[in-house]
């Protein structure tokens, strides 16, 4: 059996990140990944709609059946259902929203980084639903400077208690939607940013500044935004420390009869034959829920379970519909490049955090975004009454001042009855036991969605915008891929199942990556503070080693 | 606090600097295809010349020499002359130059593996417009046919048989011709998928106040 100083299971954000930092203080690191190694270089470039045998929609029927929620352009980096089912509820549906290949979901994420406040880490306190995060800012705001430093952020300062400034790149400038909708937000008092974005503005660690096509959710062809294969991989793989097992399906951690961790069993993606690696310390960073599924898989009861509470209080951020239609002083704009940044304007939450004096009828917060311009092909033009030349024209006079408003994030809460499980009966194609997931939204998740929906017509209205599409409805939980939770973090290892440094309170040698750690979903993207627990996590880890104390 | 030095932000990237990330860029997989684009993108400002010229590629894919494989011979005459309607070519190409038809009927006769309904409405469609002539109709008839399927489009409260009909074969189209190279890029001179040195900002006053 090969022996390893440390097995990593997964290849996204946080195992990339744990690689690079634990091959870089001399462990010898092997890492496991589930799905294919692809030269991103070669394999990612810029693909027009007309390219594609199907513009873009997949052959009819196809991506939804096999491949949902992905495209034409990026379903051969997504995940295929049929050979990696998941369960629910008939009338309780979840959209899991997965990749297996090599640098995970970091190939096609939306880059925004945004760093957590106190307001996130102590809403417990604040309005006393829940529980607080054992950790506060002030713990993590040092790995924030150090994750940013490496991935580059570009962004603006924005001086808001809530949404803490970083270590940035000079951030993109606006486009002329985002300028509008920027002058509209100081004029009825929302604050307003650039979105933060891990898109380079300037050469940064070897990698090239961003070029402005507007291609990012279909894979970046220059490594211009932060991925683990154009970023983290590649320092990692010049300490000669690293051992990449791509196709290796992971199906348990192994333990021995002191509850301690052994290493890893996996299985051959394409033979199917079961190999075990020995390893002093196992990382699982395969992403919230299949870290979740293979320490429920490896032990009866699921492993570092002591607690029960493995699998419970499962969060997806809220979202839904937006809001969108048209600036009337943008139609008949000459057409520019307004896409090419994919980023747009950010409105970090404000309410709840006492700079309102009217209370919300809900608790915790969410955070909006806007953009606008001529934004490739005119979503709007099929519900534009009409047709024949002036239906032509009035695309053309109106694409240059398409404009929407959507919801970034909204805080779900955490609740128990909210969880996932094995399924007693359905086997991935590997024969492992999947995920039955049952997740709901409650009361406050529904009333902080129609809150967000009166505040973006009230921002469009604002902008003098001519309001073409808003009808509201709250997207499936899962869609906007932000699930949380499920292996929580805190003091007590009665009520929790991770240390505020991703280490189990039942067996030592065992680190959990990536969002199951979170015990709230806060209002922001999580990318960014799953990597700097994982920083953190894994300066405890190489700390705990170096003393001999694992 | 910002890395490095933020007066640099603004600053048009020349091809002197392009030289020197060139450079810089030696080390990088891939790096000397990107910036060979990225010189040629240097070279247009992008704050003096908004309408920079299109790099998109030509259509991979030989329309011209498509023989329908879904629909007969009769309902293909049919679709390709209410796409016309739809989007004509007047000042500007339409649904022809952009072998919209062609292109409906490669996606719904490719619909039999996994979404078989689709071409049972297609079939109902053209069915229903093959009822009323539609291809005997002489050119005004037939828009006007369209105008009155049309209707509920912009009242609601007005009913028509043919609306179905009308709605399928508009969101097809509409998708048709604005994926399309003519639709995009000569109709609509969308500028985006270029290699720029910058991100051209909203220079406009009047823009930074509502």
């Amino acid at each position: 059996m090969d022996k390893y100083d440390v097995a990593i299971v997964g290849s996204g954000a946080c195992g990339g990140w744990a690689c690079m930092a634990l091959a870089q203080s001399g462990f010898k690191v092997v890492v496991l990944e589930a799905g294919s190694h692809i030269d991103t270089y070669k394999e990612f470039k810029h693909r027009w709609p007309y390219e594609m045998q199907f513009r873009g929609a997949g052959q009819p029927g196809f991506l939804r059946k096999y491949f949902k929620g992905s495209t034409e352009y990026n379903y051969r980096i997504m995940i295929d259902d049929r050979e990696n089912p998941y369960t629910t509820a008939p009338d309780k549906p979840f959209a899991w929203r997965r990749s297996r290949v090599l640098g995970g979901r970091t190939l096609h994420w939306s880059r925004a980084s945004d760093r957590f406040s106190d307001f996130d880490f102590k809403a417990a306190s604040r309005d006393g639903f829940g529980e607080d995060w054992p950790i506060s800012y002030a713990d993590i705001a040092p790995y924030y400077d150090r994750v940013e430093r490496f991935i580059g952020v570009s962004a603006a300062p924005a001086k808001l208690p809530q949404f803490p400034d970083g270590v940035f790149l000079p951030a993109m400038p606006l486009n002329c939607a985002e300028s509008i909708f920027q002058a509209a937000c100081r004029k009825i008092d929302f604050p307003s940013t650039p979105r933060r974005v891990a898109q380079l503005t300037r050469m940064w660690h070897n990698r090239p500044p961003c070029h402005y096509c507007g291609n990012c959710v279909n894979g970046c062809d220059v490594g211009a935004m932060f991925n683990t294969v154009v970023s983290t991989l590649p320092p990692a793989l010049k300490t000669g420390n690293v051992t990449l097992l791509c196709d290796s399906v992971v199906s348990h951690v192994l333990t021995d009869s002191e509850k301690r961790a052994r290493g890893i069993r996996y299985i051959e993606r394409y033979s199917n034959k079961e190999v075990e690696i020995g390893a002093l310390v196992v990382v699982l960073a395969g992403s919230s829920l299949e870290n979740t599924r293979l320490l429920l898989n490896s032990e009866p009861g699921g492993l570092a379970n002591s607690s029960g509470v493995l699998g419970q209080y499962l969060m997806d951020q809220v979202s839904g519909s937006g809001v969108s239609g048209f600036l009337p002083i943008l139609k008949n704009a000459a057409i520019r490049n307004d896409d090419g940044k994919a980023g747009g304007l950010y409105i970090p939450n404000f309410t709840n955090i006492g700079v309102r004096p009217k209370p919300a009828k809900f608790i915790r917060g969410y955070a909006m975004s806007a953009t606008g311009g001529a934004m490739g092909i005119p979503a709007f033009a099929p519900s534009l009454p009409g047709f024949g030349s002036d239906y032509k024209k009035r695309v053309k006079s109106l694409y240059p001042s398409f404009a929407r408003v959507w919801l970034s994030g909204g805080e779900m809460l955490a609740r128990k009855e909210n969880y996932v499980e094995l399924d007693p009966q359905v086997r991935d194609k590997w024969g492992i036991p999947v995920l039955k997931i049952h997740c709901t939204h409650c009361d406050n998740d529904r009333r902080l969605y129609e809150d967000f929906f009166e505040r973006a017509q009230e921002l469009f209205r604002a902008a003098h915008g001519e309001i073409s599409d808003a009808k509201p409805f709250l997207s499936t939980p899962g869609s906007l891929i932000h699930e949380v939770g499920t292996c929580r973090m805190g003091n007590d290892s009665k009520t929790s199942v991770l240390n505020s440094f991703c280490q189990t309170h039942d067996v030592k040698n065992l680190f959990v990556f990536g969002g199951g750690c979170f015990v709230t979903t806060g209002d922001k993207h999580p990318t960014l503070t799953m990597m700097a627990l994982t920083a953190r996590g894994c300066d405890q880890l190489i700390d705990m080693a170096h003393k001999g104390d694992i | 606090m910002a890395v490095g030095a933020p007066s640099k932000m603004r600053r048009k990237i020349t091809r002197r600097d392009a030289g020197w990330l060139i450079a810089q860029a030696a080390g990088v997989a891939g790096g000397a295809d990107f910036f060979a684009k990225w010189t040629q993108g240097a070279k247009h400002d992008v704050h003096q010349e908004h309408a920079m010229h299109s790099t998109a590629p030509p259509d991979p894919h030989d329309w011209r020499s498509y023989r329908p494989q879904f629909f007969s011979g009769d309902e293909y005459r049919i679709l390709d002359a209410f796409s016309a309607i739809l989007i004509p070519s007047d000042d500007t190409p339409g649904a022809r130059e952009a072998h919209v038809t062609a292109f409906i009927d490669f996606v719904v006769k490719a619909a039999a593996e996994y979404a078989p309904e689709m071409q049972d409405r297609w079939r109902k469609a053209l069915g229903w417009l093959a009822e009323q002539n539609f291809g005997s109709l002489s050119a005004a008839e037939q828009t006007s046919l369209v105008q009155q399927m049309a209707a509920p489009e912009q009242d609601n409260s007005k009913k028509h048989p043919g609306y179905g009909t009308y709605r399928l074969i508009k969101d097809m189209v509409v998708h048709a011709f604005y994926t399309s190279r003519v639709g995009l890029v000569d109709v609509l001179e969308y500028k985006g998928l270029a290699y720029l040195t910058e991100f051209p900002a909203c220079t406009h006053p009047e823009h930074h106040q509502v």
